[in-house]
């Protein structure tokens, strides 16, 4: 079966809202990764600020109280420690840790290459090179803003909107340095394997199933209700026998017409039933090259007879 | 259709369902039992490697992990083909994402990238960047000669050109005898002052580095203003000491660490303009990608014009203050330019044809 053919920048929107990056490792087989929220980036900045400044009020205090060197040489030691704690120390733990600084790692995020390739250091090096532009200079200017002339406050706003409204615009949310370095900053996958529904479903026990579905009730749905009701089994907030469920088998058996009545009681088992049924009738269909999205594949179907 | 064969490695395995998958199970989830041990498998090699890098994992569990990557990828290839399930679905995107990004993680060691970069990479990106280089010096020199003919001419433009934060006492009203003794600093001046205006210095001087690096993607322009500014307010305080007398002293006083100092900051300027030119002239290539393929030069130069402010500062913080000789300082200021300039001229020049750039 062929994909589609797709880019190897292409971004979706995903169900829950996120941004779905797809691109192509060398193997050739597109994975998705879902693009960094602008939340938890900020997050990550902010707790690196913290640990950066918190390491170098450390040694600054040890280089101090010890004593042991002349006043203006720990003077000058201090901010070469400022100095290297700043671009050196994202550049470097991004370099060991594969993409991710210490606030990274507790966010959950880490930057990959666009191309799909691994992280080089010259891209590590240029996007955290352009850190220092788009956020401590921006970040001190704002802290003296008070002493500023108009003029230099007004600047200093455009520079501000600028360097934020880059990741805003974006649909990949990459701020400048992302850009000029061609990487991405994406959430961590984390993979949960959750058990197959057609093998836990109560029919399972007996050999026979309680409810008999024939390929008329099977020809209305297509993969996305399907996936719907995966959804809707697998959400274990939902107890059976509640409104809600009744009411979803009472629209499935409307809309297929299924005659027999389902009994109170047994809702969860016909729609267990049911999707294992659903599925098994979608994925042979599929074998054969008729894949069908939804229930509104008739329609599509007959509407490009009548265009064609 | 798409093949459902085993990879016959991976199916060596002891597999819980070995030889006992039931066959009236659908196609998908038959393939699911089929796999699921390795995958688990993967996942547990791809967690552990995730926590303690590729060094954590023995020779074997290494090998395991590169075929069972490939297995892992071509079962998302058939799961996306064959099964309707979305949840294994999502499970073999995300294990296959983690174990991409394992795999692919850098391969090189700190001091391997260290040393290549010192030896090759940032000497053969000087060589390369010539004009940006030669914009960067000339930004300067135009700015100290400018400053230096203005305030010559006219002592107050000093006031307008040097902050009077940076310029502490040291104005053009200032006595003979003060501006001496700052630069040959005496017990009195010895002190806090000095030694904090000179960390002041470094701190101001690596700030405006790295804006002039970084404002070259815009067209160059503020890399060479900013430039230009360092060379008036240079020019205009050599002029300051030259009416008093003190030409020489001022040079040496300048020259012991200015000559690292100031060719940090023209080559931080060249690494903006090379930027800048690579946006305004792109030549065969799209803006983006002529951005892009610069950067590699322009990142390098930013490198160097870092390690050359960090020695400047070590020069300012103790060897300034140690060394009083007018002389020594000279020596020691131009020793240092002598040597900055024979490492990037001669280094990394073993094979002509190795003239791509080192990533």
């Amino acid at each position: 079966m062929k994909q589609p053919k797709q880019s190897n920048q292409s971004v979706s929107e995903g169900k829950d809202g996120r941004r779905l990056q797809q691109f192509i490792p060398p193997e050739g087989v597109p994975i998705t990764l879902a693009i960094a929220s602008l939340g938890s980036r900020l997050g990550a900045q902010i707790l690196d600020i913290i640990f950066t400044s918190l390491f170098i009020l450390v040694c600054a205090f040890a280089i101090v109280f010890t004593g042991g060197l002349p006043e203006n040489a720990a003077t000058i030691l201090i901010i070469l420690l400022g100095f290297l704690l700043r671009t050196p120390y994202y550049v470097l733990s991004e370099l060991i840790w594969n993409g991710r600084t210490l606030g990274k790692r507790i966010t959950g995020i880490r930057v990959i290459n666009v191309d799909g390739r691994r992280l080089t250091p010259h891209q590590v090096t240029a996007r955290n090179l352009m850190k220092e532009v788009e956020i401590f200079v921006p970040m001190g200017l704002l802290f003296t803003i008070g002493a500023q002339s108009a003029l230099e406050a007004w600047l200093t706003v455009l520079w501000l909107l600028a360097v934020v409204i880059v990741p805003l615009a974006n649909r990949r949310r990459q701020r400048i340095g992302d850009v000029i370095a061609g990487t991405l900053v994406v959430d961590n996958p984390r993979s949960v394997l959750l058990s197959d529904l057609a093998l836990s479903s109560p029919a399972k026990a007996s050999s026979q199933p309680a409810f008999e579905f024939l390929p008329e009730h099977l020809d209305i749905y297509g993969k996305y209700e399907l996936q719907t009701l995966e959804d809707v089994l697998r959400d274990t907030t939902k107890k059976p026998n509640t409104e809600e469920i009744i009411k979803i088998v009472r629209t499935i058996t409307r809309r297929i017409r299924f005659e027999d009545a389902v009994k109170p009681g047994q809702e969860m088992l016909f729609l267990n039933d049911f999707y294992r049924a659903q599925r098994e009738h979608l994925e042979s269909l599929k074998l054969f090259g008729k894949a069908r999205e939804n229930k509104y594949h008739e329609h599509t179907k007959t509407e490009a007879k009548k265009l064609v | 259709m798409t093949d459902l064969r085993i990879d016959p490695r991976m199916d060596s395995g002891t597999t819980p369902y070995a030889g006992g998958v039931p066959n009236d199970l659908l196609r998908s989830a038959r393939f699911r039992l089929e796999r699921e041990a390795h995958w688990r498998q993967l996942d547990q090699l791809v967690t552990r490697a995730e926590a303690g890098g590729a060094a954590a994992l023995s020779y074997d569990e290494v090998r395991n992990l590169a075929a069972g990557y490939r297995q892992a990828m071509n079962s998302l290839s058939v799961a996306r083909d064959i099964s309707l399930d979305r949840a294994l679905v999502a499970y073999l995107e995300s294990l296959c994402a983690r174990a991409y990004l394992v795999a692919y993680a850098p391969q090189e060691s700190l001091g391997g990238l260290m040393s290549r970069l010192l030896l090759r990479g940032i000497p053969q990106a000087v060589r390369r960047s010539g004009l940006p280089l030669f914009i960067g010096f000339l930004a300067l020199v135009l700015g100290a000669f400018a400053g230096y003919r203005l305030c010559s001419s006219d002592p107050s433009w000093f006031y307008t050109f040097v902050p009077p934060g940076m310029a502490d006492l040291r104005t053009p009203d200032a006595s003979a005898d003060y501006l001496r003794s700052t630069i040959y600093g005496d017990e009195r001046h010895e002190g806090d002052g000095l030694a904090a205006f000179s960390a002041f210095l470094f701190s101001h001087n690596t700030g405006i580095a790295v804006l002039i690096f970084a404002l070259g993607v815009f067209m160059s322009v503020p890399s060479f203003i900013l430039t230009f500014y360092n060379g008036l307010m240079l020019g205009a305080f050599f002029a300051m000491f030259r009416q008093k007398g003190m030409g020489y002293d001022v040079f040496a006083w300048l020259s012991i660490h200015g000559v690292t100092e100031l060719a940090a900051i023209s080559i931080a300027c060249a690494g903006g303009a090379g930027l800048g030119l690579a946006v305004l002239l792109p030549g065969a290539r799209t803006r983006k990608d002529a951005l892009r393929h610069q950067a590699h030069d322009a990142v390098k130069l930013a490198i160097l014009a870092a390690l050359m402010l960090v020695v400047a500062a070590f020069i300012e913080g103790f060897l300034r203050q140690l060394v009083q000789d007018p002389t020594w300082r000279l020596v020691i200021g131009w020793g240092m330019g002598v040597f900055w300039v024979g490492w990037l001229m001669l280094g990394g020049r073993e094979g002509r044809a190795s003239r791509e750039p080192v990533r």
